[in-house]
């Protein structure tokens, strides 16, 4: 039986800011269908870990696997970079991102930023990407926005685009970085109804969040990290509701 | 066709060279302008200090004294490199600096280095987001540049260009000195011959004024255009 090709995989991640060490070697395996959430106080380094998968910040050490192919590095006087930027790119579009500020391209209605990188990345032809892009818009509850600005559109709106932008490309892995953070109370629903609407349907996602009740309901697996190492990691069973260090039983603590 | 004197074409012909040159010029300054940005926003040292002498050296140095020293200079340093061309490898070629592309040349020049501030700032105006986004998706440097930082960074330097292109239209009167026919030197002669500065220098003055117009109307089209997305109403927020 062949193996089927495990979409994501970090081995041992190192990555320095100067002196600081952000993070100390963080493995991650993201299978077919794993909703993996990343939790920790700020400053814990889940999000630099988030934004080295798709190399947005480059990895000092260690390896980074996406679907069977890994990422070539080599050594310059700046510190490590990838060999080969057309594979960066390549694999960067197969990691679509959500960010925490939407990051919606301001200058193109919300319809054009669905289809941009279909159009220009993969190549799709116009039309269909317009066909595919509506549908998906549909599918967030903003196909009535789709000639919409960013700028009129509420947090919540952007960032279920944003979820339809990333979902155009049909990605390997979705990664999502805290997503709901930059919203108003009041629009969190709606964005986490959308996530959950695709953690059901077997999308693999890489999740940084805050909202400790969602990645209860939505995760495969759980990782609680504290300055840069991995403390604890598991099903959301063990490591929400049974924490075993006193560090995390403090986080998890509800806030007064 | 107004005849002023049996003038009337002859500064038409001119008021065709300051276009010409005014928009080939603009043209150079907008690339090397570009350029500039690119090499002050380098993290290069060496293209870094390069990009800062040329801002300098062009922004402190008066217009007409560099439009002097690269028509004669440029002509004198070309005639050198040729003849060690000749002398060296037997190649006889000879290039003599026109008019019309020594001021191109300086025009562009002079530009490029003021263009160069404005696109630096521009550039520096364009939310990181932005850039972020379009690399997360797998564009390449150029595709980024070409379908974001490009439009969104034109919304902060269109009045900056749009200011440049002002001064740089009337910079082009400066070129009469080296020889070139444009219409204000066209006006100059018709008046040393007739003694009538007012029926010549107000048509050139008209022409400067419609040029302006004109432009400034394309500048309120381009505006608008790389405005879209931005400062609409907020009245559709809900």
């Amino acid at each position: 039986m062949a193996a089927t090709p495990i979409p994501l995989e970090a081995q041992g991640i190192k990555k320095r800011f100067g002196d600081h060490e952000v993070l100390k070697g963080i493995s991650l395996q993201a299978h077919k269908g794993d909703v993996i959430t990343l939790i920790g106080a700020s400053g814990s380094g889940k999000s630099t870990f988030l934004r080295c998968m798709n190399l947005l910040e480059q990895p000092d050490e260690g390896e980074l696997i996406v679907h069977n192919e890994a990422i070539n590095f080599r050594a310059t006087k700046h510190g490590r970079e990838p060999t080969d930027w057309k594979q960066v790119e390549r694999i960067r579009a197969k990691l679509s991102m959500v960010f925490q500020n939407f990051n919606l391209w301001s200058h193109m209605t919300l319809l054009e930023n669905v289809i941009e990188a279909p159009v220009y990345v993969l190549g799709k032809p116009r039309k269909q990407a317009i066909e595919e892009a509506r549908a998906l818009l549909d599918r967030v509850g903003l196909l009535d926005r789709a000639d919409y600005f960013p700028t009129q559109m509420s947090g919540g709106q952007q960032q279920r685009g944003a979820i339809a932008r990333a979902l155009a490309m049909d990605p390997e892995v979705m990664l999502f970085d805290e997503p709901t953070s930059a919203l108003d109370p009041e629009l969190v629903g709606d964005v986490l109804q959308v996530m959950r609407g695709l953690a059901d349907e077997g999308r693999t996602m890489i999740l940084v969040t805050h909202e400790i009740a969602f990645a209860r309901d939505v995760s495969s697996q759980v990782i609680y990290l504290h300055q840069g190492v991995v403390e604890e990691t598991g099903t959301p069973a063990d490591v929400l509701d049974n924490p075993r260090s006193e560090r995390l039983r403090q986080f998890l603590a509800p806030k007064h | 066709m107004i005849d002023l004197q049996g003038y009337g074409p002859r500064l038409l012909d001119g008021a065709l060279v300051t276009i010409e040159l005014a928009v080939l010029s603009l043209i150079l300054a907008v690339i090397l302008g570009l350029l500039t940005a690119s090499a002050k926003l380098s993290r290069n040292r060496l293209i870094h200090g390069i990009g800062t002498l040329y801002t300098t050296l062009v922004r402190g140095v008066p217009d007409l004294v560099l439009m002097m020293l690269l028509f004669y200079g440029g002509q004198i340093g070309i005639n050198m490199l040729t003849d060690q061309l000749y002398y060296a490898f037997d190649i006889d070629i000879f290039i003599n600096i026109n008019a019309f592309v020594a001021g191109v040349i300086t025009i562009g020049l002079i530009f490029g280095a003021y263009m160069g501030e404005t696109f630096r700032g521009a550039f520096q105006a364009v939310e990181e987001g932005q850039m972020e986004a379009a690399r997360a998706y797998g564009m390449s440097p150029l595709l980024a540049f070409r379908r974001v930082r490009f439009p969104l960074m034109m919304r902060h330097a269109l009045p900056g260009i749009g200011n440049n292109w002002m001064v740089l239209l009337k910079t082009t009167a400066l070129v009469s000195i080296i020889g070139l026919t444009d219409m204000v030197r066209v006006a100059a002669e018709a008046t040393k011959a007739t003694h009538e500065p007012f029926m010549f220098m107000i048509p050139v003055a008209m022409i400067y004024l419609l040029i302006a117009t004109l432009s400034e109307w394309g500048f309120a089209k381009l505006t608008k255009r790389y405005n879209t997305g931005f400062g609409e109403s907020s009245e559709w927020n809900n």
